[in-house]
C-alpha cells in the first residue's frame, strides 16, 4: 500500500486486517515508518492467511498494490515487484487505460480524492479506496470493511467513512491489462525520507497555495507558520510559494487572517 | 474471552490492565510511546479502579517512581526503548538489588539507529533482571501477565524485562485473543508485598539499606541463585498458562520448531524467530532438515534445554541481533559456554544480523540454516562468526 503521511494508509492497512479477521482469517498489518511527516510517501503491508501469520519481513512481492495518492500513482515504483498477473488499484481521476504503469499487471482506478472531498470534506483517501478494493478484489467483503471501520471510527465519523466506502464500491473501474509491458529505465525513488528543506517535495502536493496579493496585508503569518520554510518574501512585501519546498499542507491558508491564500487542487491530482 | 486486531504496544497495555497494575510511571520515547498513550486512555476511562498513571520527567525518574511503588506493595509497570533504557541503567540495578518484582516492557530500538535491534536490552545484562524476548502481539499480552507471576514468585522476587522489536511489532496490527478478566484473576493473585527476604539487614522494614555485620557477598549469591531459579519458575508458569488458556510457547524458556528429526538447529529471538519459522518450512520442503529453537528467556539462559538439544544435532547456528564491538554476539557466547563441558562436542557457529533495523528476510534465515547444515555434515564454516 502506497500513500502519504496524512492520507490514512496505515489505518487502511489495519482496517483490511481487521476485516479479514472478521471473516475468520488471520492477518497482519505492518506499517513502514521512517522520519514521518505529513505529505511524505510511506508504505504499509498486509498479509492475510488461513493460519496465524508468523513471518515478519516486509511484503516484497505482493498480489495487490493499492495507491492512495494520485501523484505517487504515476510512479512505476507502485507497480514493480508484483507477482505475475498482480493487480494495481489506483486513486486516480482517469480511466485505467490511461495509466502508463508497466508490467504483467492489471490496473483499476477510482477517483478517491473526489469521493473523499464529497463525503468527508477532506482529501483523506483511505476509506474512499477501501470500497473499491473490496469490489475489485473480493479479498474482503464490503460488510466486513464496514464492521472494521466502525471499530476505528465510532459515531458520525464512522458513518461518513462508510459513505465513502460505499461510493468507491460503486464507482471503481473494471480491471484492465497494463498497456505498457516494459518498465521505464529511469524511475523516481519514492523514498524521500529524512529532514531538510533542500529536498524537492513538489511531487507531494495535491493542493498548492495561490496568493491574492490585493487581499494580502503583508503580516507574514503564513511565512512564520509554514512548517517547511516554503514561502519566500518578495520585494513588494507579499509571499510566494517556493516550488521545490512546498508540500501543499495548507497551513499558510489556514493561518492567513484575511483569507488571502487559497488552496487550489493541482491538475491531475 | 474476546478478540481484537491490535498493535503490539496495545497488547502490552491490555496485558497490564488484565494484570490489574496499580501504578504506571512512564516517559514516552519512540517506538514505545503508544504504550504510554494506551495506558493513559485506560486511566482516563476509569475502567481499571485504583490505577495511578504518572507522567515522569525522564526514564531515570520513571524507574525510580515504580521502584518506590513496588516497595510499598503496588503492582507496577514501566516501559521504554533504546536510549531511554540506557538512561534508566542506574536505578535498574537498584530495582533488582531491592528484589522488587517490577515488569517493564522494552520496545527494542537500536543504539546506533532508531530502528530496532537487541543492543538496548542486551546492554543491561548485568542489572540483575530476567530478560524475556517475545515474537508477536499475542505473545506480548500473554507474557506481560505471566511476567508478573514469575517476578512475584517467592523463589524469584526479581524484576522482569519483556523485550520486543520496535516498529515491526510495536506498530504492527495482528489478531489478539484477550482472556477474560476473571480467568486472569484466578491465574494471577493480587500482589502481596513481602517483608524483606534479604538476610542480615539492619532493619527488616527498610529496602536496600545496609547489610549489618553479614557477609557482603551474600546478597549477590542470593540474587544469582534467584535468577537461576528462573529456569524452573518460568517453565512452571508457562505450563500453567498453557493449561488454563490453551496457548503455549514451548516450555517458556525456549520454543522449538521442527527440531524433531532435524540434523541441525538454528536459534533466533523476537520477531526474527517468526520469519525463521517460514524459512524452516521452506528448508524442509527442499529436503533440508533444519530445526529452529526460539530463545524466549535470555536471562536466565536455557542451559539445560540446549545441553539436551545439542545431544541430538550436528551443529547449532546462533543468530544474534546485537553485537558487542570487539566481543561479537552475546547469545553466541552464552551458547558456547553452555555446551563447553558437554561430552559430545557440538559445533556452534554465530551469525550477526538485523542490526540497526536491517531487515532480516526469509532467504537470509534459509542461508543461515544451510550454512549450519553444512557444518553439521562435517564441513568447515567460512568463519566462526558471520555478518548477515
Amino acid at each position: 500500500m502506497h500513500g502519504r503521511g496524512g492520507q490514512g494508509a496505515v489505518t487502511a492497512s489495519r482496517i483490511i486486517a481487521t476485516a479479514a479477521y472478521e471473516e475468520g482469517k488471520y492477518s497482519q498489518a505492518i506499517p513502514m515508518y521512517g522520519t514521518e511527516r505529513r505529505g511524505a510517501p510511506l508504505t504499509a503491508y498486509v498479509r492475510i492467511d488461513k493460519v496465524r501469520v508468523r513471518e515478519r519481513e516486509l511484503v516484497h512481492n505482493p498480489n495487490y498494490s493499492l495507491c492512495f495518492d494520485p501523484l505517487i500513482g504515476l510512479q512505476q515504483a507502485v507497480a514493480n515487484d508484483l507477482k505475475p498477473g498482480g493487480k494495481v488499484l489506483l486513486n486516480a481521476p482517469y480511466a485505467p487505460e490511461k495509466s502508463e504503469l508497466a508490467g504483467d499487471i492489471e490496473i483499476a482506478t477510482v477517483d478517491a480524492t473526489s469521493i473523499a472531498l464529497e463525503t468527508l470534506g477532506r482529501p483523506i483517501t483511505n476509506t474512499a479506496l477501501l470500497g473499491a478494493f473490496s469490489k475489485a478484489t473480493g479479498v474482503v467483503s464490503l460488510e466486513s470493511i464496514e464492521k472494521a471501520i466502525k471499530k476505528y471510527f465510532p459515531g458520525r465519523l464512522g458513518d461518513m467513512n462508510i459513505a465513502a466506502v460505499r461510493k468507491s464500491y460503486e464507482k471503481v473501474s473494471p480491471w484492465v491489462p497494463a498497456k505498457n509491458k516494459v518498465a521505464p529505465k529511469i524511475q523516481v525513488d519514492l523514498n524521500v525520507g529524512g529532514y531538510g528543506t533542500l529536498k524537492d517535495v513538489s511531487s507531494w502536493r495535491v493542493f498548492y497555495p495561490e496568493v491574492n496579493e490585493e487581499k494580502c496585508i503583508g503580516c507574514k503569518s503564513c511565512w512564520i507558520f509554514c512548517p517547511e520554510a516554503a514561502l519566500e518574501w518578495k520585494a513588494n512585501n507579499k509571499p510566494a510559494m517556493i516550488d521545490r519546498a512546498c508540500k501543499g499542507c495548507g497551513v499558510c491558508a489556514n493561518e492567513c487572517p484575511v483569507k488571502a491564500i487559497e488552496m487550489k487542487r493541482v491538475a491531475g491530482a | 474471552m474476546s478478540y481484537e486486531v491490535m498493535v503490539g504496544n496495545k497488547a502490552t497495555a491490555v496485558g497490564c490492565k488484565l494484570a490489574r497494575i496499580k501504578v504506571a510511571a512512564v516517559f514516552p520515547i519512540t517506538p514505545q510511546t503508544t504504550i504510554t498513550e494506551y495506558l493513559s486512555e485506560i486511566h482516563a476511562s476509569g475502567e481499571l479502579p485504583g490505577f495511578e498513571f504518572i507522567n515522569a520527567e525522564g526514564e531515570l525518574s520513571s524507574q525510580v517512581i515504580v521502584q518506590a511503588a513496588e516497595a510499598v506493595g503496588a503492582r507496577s509497570f514501566t516501559c521504554t526503548s533504546g536510549p531511554g533504557l540506557l538512561y534508566m541503567h542506574h536505578p535498574m540495578q537498584e530495582t533488582a538489588s531491592k528484589r522488587l518484582p517490577l515488569v517493564m516492557a522494552v520496545v527494542h530500538r537500536g543504539v546506533k539507529s532508531m530502528q530496532p535491534d537487541h543492543s538496548d536490552l542486551m546492554s543491561q545484562q548485568w542489572q540483575g533482571w530476567l530478560h524475556i524476548y517475545v515474537e508477536n502481539a499475542q505473545e506480548i499480552l500473554d507474557t506481560t501477565v505471566m511476567a508478573y507471576k514469575i517476578a512475584e514468585d517467592k523463589r524469584i522476587r526479581l524484576p522482569v524485562a519483556v523485550g520486543y522489536d520496535g516498529y515491526v511489532l510495536s506498530y504492527t496490527a495482528e489478531p489478539v485473543e484477550i482472556p477474560a478478566q476473571e480467568d486472569v484473576d484466578a491465574f494471577l493473585p493480587p500482589y502481596k508485598p513481602m517483608p524483606s527476604i534479604l538476610p542480615d539487614q539492619v532493619d527488616p522494614k527498610t529496602f536496600g539499606a545496609g547489610w549489618g555485620e553479614g557477609d557482603p557477598m551474600k546478597p549477590w549469591q542470593m540474587h544469582h541463585e534467584a535468577a537461576l531459579n528462573g529456569e524452573t519458575v518460568i517453565k512452571e508458569v508457562f505450563a500453567e498458562w498453557g493449561k488454563k488458556f490453551g496457548r503455549t510457547y514451548g516450555n517458556g524458556m525456549i520454543e522449538p520448531y521442527r527440531v524433531e528429526g532435524a540434523d541441525c538447529v538454528i536459534t533466533a529471538m523476537g520477531t526474527i524467530a517468526g520469519t525463521a519459522m517460514a524459512a524452516i518450512d521452506r528448508l524442509w520442503t527442499d529436503g533440508k532438515k533444519v530445526g529452529l529453537v526460539k530463545i524466549r528467556s535470555f536471562l536466565p539462559f536455557p542451559r539445560k534445554d540446549f545441553q539436551e538439544i545439542a545431544k541430538g544435532v550436528g551443529a547449532i547456528g546462533v543468530f544474534d541481533r546485537s553485537c558487542q564491538p570487539g566481543m561479537w554476539g552475546p547469545v553466541y557466547h552464552q551458547m558456547r559456554s553452555t555446551l563447553y563441558d558437554e561430552e559430545k562436542k557440538t559445533p556452534v557457529i554465530g551469525f550477526i544480523g538485523g542490526l540497526s533495523g536491517k531487515e532480516v528476510r526469509v532467504e537470509d534465515m534459509m542461508k543461515i540454516g544451510e550454512k549450519t547444515l553444512k557444518v553439521a555434515e562435517g564441513g568447515k564454516p567460512e568463519a566462526p562468526i558471520q555478518w548477515v
